[in-house]
């Protein structure tokens, strides 16, 4: 991801843990489980991205079991006013608590929601919570932990997938330089790797890119791309896209029964255990900090709604 | 590679075309490969087609079992490797149809012993003097099964109603790849289960593994009995099953003739269910 | 009491290794006993699958071999019972992913967490069933009473002595009308022939196959006939001396009675 600094760009690098979730009307800024540097930097940058689009917004900042001091608290609240941001209040841990006292802050206690849930819609939904079933939500807890490896993961550099090498052109020597234009370095996008033929169980695609599948995926496979993943046919293994964090990447089949789905650090799986019957194809992505699953024609209605997590 | 002297009375003529080694495989263990090899085998040498089966289950033989010669073989496998013994000597020939003969597996040795060049190469020897060569893999994906396939050019996949053998014949299926044009047996069908929704049926298991169906074949307790006893079950053309083992063969052969199927009458075990459950099909 | 590591072989395929291990493991915490299982077949795994937990496989035990997650991240608990987990096998691997030595420390470590640690072998007697015998302290052999599967598990019952591990036997899938008409081998002949102490006779049963295939061990029935047979083998296993069910009545019916209804 790029920034504009001064007249140049320079790469930050790729999001990890979601930062920003829409949460119903309000954001949640998430620095649990990360360096705080690191995660102010990253706000600086997001809100930089879109001056203005999140005036008039409230936030809530999530500080998890992460310590923070009272001048940590003046920094968020002085860049949020800048982007006409209101800081309702902040969560975490005890200590986060007796801060918020000392700072005139509102304290909220309660979980923060870990894992997602695979949602079927037939129509669209509105913003807003939506009950999980039972089993669905005793799903929550398992992958939790699992969730939070992966997330670790990330943060340390490990990927499922290997990240590119970008090959960065060396300095032009200086009579050249007075002569041509600085060198940019250009990300190119990675190619989609195309696969055609059934993946049969125990077969594996691992892709920086995206994947299409002309076929179908049997139980025991697996996909894994840091783009997205696309089925031409039926999906029943194992889905893994945007696996280098990329949230917005979406999984898509004509006949999505998944063993399990996965979206950056976003793990689902279907409650149910009888197999229904679909009849349009289907995609799934990460909305409101979980994994939903919609069908093929609503998929621009469901993005232009609201704040979504990217 | 040996001299081959065909010593004894049956030695069928050398064929000028290389003949067909197929290899029968699963992935899954206990669904019935053993079992398809010795009746497609011997079907096929009932239709007159001369036949050798391999067993490439080193340390776990049982394809001499099924077809009663155990106390027949003399030399296996590894003697003909390791050159010990040439293809005639350890060829044991059929007690029950004439062009048909057995090369067993060693019993007390190991999988890792077998050389898979040598093995690709006695097949190929093995293919110059019958018309099929039908090889009987062992469970699993191991060396065992590498050694199997290698030297194998067309595979016949079993596959059992459950949905943990779909998914290990699916794997199979997957690692052999397209080179091997696998066809699919379906073993152990249950039709009155299948009826009451306690068993996959056929279109179930073909819509993972999308292979073309070769024939299905019901779960009869004859089968265990002739196994038990060395007598295929493919020797009695006129029964149910005999006669399905046949119709596979000529497809195997090429001919057009319909998959068999079987009847959805009921089994002697879904007749005993049927009793004592209270429930009629 | 120090926990008891027991590799579930048979050397013949489709015997019913899984499925016993699926169900003596839920048997056994039923009774209140700490269990963990292990998936020792890499690449052909389904202990997940008859237990209807394969959608909840994140980390297998080729990930903690390699050091990539930790045991309990592996570890799938099976909501059903108090104390049962699975460590699933690697589906996109194959067997030689693993070494003796690693798949032997796993098995201390989950042993640490556990009363019994029951382990899953894969079919055959190549790299992955002494990989799966590497980890055991005790072994039980299962097989059906058929000439084949015998053989089979005689080859298995010699390298297991080998080792030195104890050994103990479960028939399994027996058709008792069939032994009465001679078409199958008797209990007491496959105890002859393998000469192992006999810890189970499980009949077979057609329900099996639904069970597994909805991933619902049969044991969960109450009215299953099975339930209480498995329930026997854990006992015998704790040390209890359980007379063995008889299967053998006389007469007509008692022939036809055999086939449905055990106790």
């Amino acid at each position: 991801m790029w920034i504009l600094k001064g007249d140049s760009y320079e790469l930050l690098g790729t999001w990890r843990v979601a930062l920003l979730r829409g949460k119903g009307l309000g954001l949640e800024l998430v620095f649990a489980g990360r360096e705080l540097g690191e995660a102010f930097e990253e706000l600086e940058a997001r809100l930089a991205e879109r001056p203005g689009f999140y005036r008039g917004t409230s936030a809530l900042a999530n500080f998890g079991n992460e310590p923070a001091s009272s001048d940590v608290i003046a920094r968020l609240q002085s860049l949020l006013i800048e982007a006409g941001i209101e800081l309702r209040a902040v969560t975490g841990s005890s200590e986060i608590e007796a801060l918020a006292r000392d700072c005139g802050l509102t304290y909220e206690s309660g979980e923060i929601h870990a894992a997602p849930e695979l949602e079927r819609r037939r129509a669209l939904r509105p913003r807003g919570e939506v009950k999980l079933s039972e089993s669905a939500r005793s799903l929550v807890a398992d992958f939790a932990g699992a969730r939070a490896d992966i997330a670790q993961r990330r943060r340390r550099g490990e990927a499922s997938v290997p990240q590119l090498e970008l090959a960065v052109q060396p300095e032009p020597s200086e009579p050249e330089r007075s002569r041509a234009a600085p060198l940019h370095v250009v990300e190119a996008p990675p190619p989609t790797l195309y696969h055609t033929g059934t993946l049969r169980g125990g077969q594996a695609l691992h892709h920086s890119g995206n994947v299409v599948v002309v076929g179908d995926v049997n139980p025991g496979a697996e996909i894994v791309a840091s783009g997205d993943v696309l089925v031409f046919g039926r999906l029943a293994g194992v889905a893994h896209a945007g696996a280098q964090g990329d949230e917005a990447a979406r999984v898509f089949a004509l006949d999505l029964t998944a063993t399990q789905l996965r979206i950056a650090t976003f793990i689902a799986a279907d409650g149910e255990n009888a197999p229904r019957v679909r009849s349009v194809p289907e995609a799934a992505l990460v909305r409101d900090g979980r994994i939903v699953i919609v069908p093929f024609d609503q998929i621009d209605q469901l993005q232009e709604r609201g704040i979504s997590s990217v | 590679m040996h001299q081959l002297q065909p010593s004894f009375e049956n030695a069928p003529e050398r064929a000028k075309p290389l003949g067909r080694a197929i290899v029968v495989t699963s992935g899954k263990g206990g669904v019935g490969k053993t079992t398809t090899t010795a009746n497609l085998g011997t079907a096929l040498a009932q239709r007159g087609a001369s036949v050798a089966l391999v067993d490439a289950d080193v340390g776990l033989r049982n394809l001499d079992i099924v077809l009663g010669l155990e106390s027949r073989v003399k030399y296996h496998v590894l003697d003909v490797l390791e050159e010990r013994a040439t293809l005639d000597d350890a060829l044991v020939a059929d007690k029950h149809s004439e062009k048909l003969f057995l090369l067993a597996a060693a019993q007390s040795r190991e999988k890792e012993e077998v050389d898979t060049e040598k093995m690709r190469a006695l097949i190929l020897a093995l293919r110059e003097r019958f018309e099929y060569v039908l090889i009987d893999c062992p469970a699993g994906i191991e060396l065992g099964f590498r050694n199997a396939v290698a030297g194998a050019e067309e595979a016949i996949v079993v596959c059992t109603p459950e949905v943990s053998a779909v998914r290990d014949v699916d794997r199979v299926v997957g690692l052999l790849g397209n080179r091997f044009r696998p066809q699919l047996v379906i073993n152990r069908l249950r039709p009155l289960l299948v009826k009451k929704g306690k068993m996959l049926s056929v279109d179930d298991v073909n819509a993972i593994l999308r292979l073309p169906l070769l024939g299905v074949i019901a779960d009869e307790p004859e089968i265990i009995v002739t196994t038990n006893k060395g007598e295929p079950l493919a020797l009695r053309k006129d029964a149910p099953t005999g006669a399905a083992y046949h119709a596979i063969a000529a497809r195997v052969a090429g001919e057009d003739v319909p998959a068999p199927m079987p009847v959805t009458k009921e089994t002697f075990f879904d007749k005993l269910g049927a009793l004592f459950g209270g429930k009629k099909a | 009491m120090s926990s008891r590591k027991i590799v579930i072989t048979s050397g013949k395929g489709g015997v019913g290794k899984t499925t016993t291990t699926a169900n003596l493991g839920a048997t056994l915490a039923k009774r209140g006993k700490r269990v963990i299982l292990i998936d020792a077949d890499i690449g052909l795994r389904n202990l997940d699958l008859v237990l209807g937990l394969e959608k909840r496989i994140v980390f297998d035990l080729v990930e903690v071999a390699e050091g990539r997650c930790q045991l309990r991240q592996a570890l799938i608990k099976d909501k059903r019972f108090e104390s049962l987990s699975i460590l699933p096998a690697a589906q996109t691997r194959e067997k030689d992913a693993i070494n003796e030595e690693q798949f032997a420390s796993i098995v201390d470590l989950a042993a640490e967490a556990a009363d019994y640690v029951l382990i899953d072998c894969p079919a055959g007697i190549e790299a992955g069933f002494r990989n799966a015998i590497a980890g055991a302290a005790e072994a039980i052999v299962v097989t059906t009473p058929e000439v084949s599967a015998i053989r089979d598990a005689d080859r298995v019952v010699g390298k297991l002595n080998d080792r030195g591990k104890p050994i103990r036997l479960i028939v399994n899938r027996l058709r008792q009308e069939m032994v009465r008409s001679g078409d199958m081998l008797s209990v007491e002949d496959v105890c002859e022939i393998l000469s192992v102490e006999l810890v189970g006779i499980v009949p077979d049963d057609e329900e099996v196959i639904d069970t597994t295939n909805r991933g619902e061990p049969i044991v969960l029935d109450e009215t299953s006939r099975l339930r209480p047979i498995y329930d026997k083998i854990a006992r015998r296993l704790e040390g209890e001396i359980v007379p063995f069910t008889n299967f053998d009545q006389p007469g007509f019916f008692g022939r036809l009675i055999d086939a449905l209804k055990a106790g």
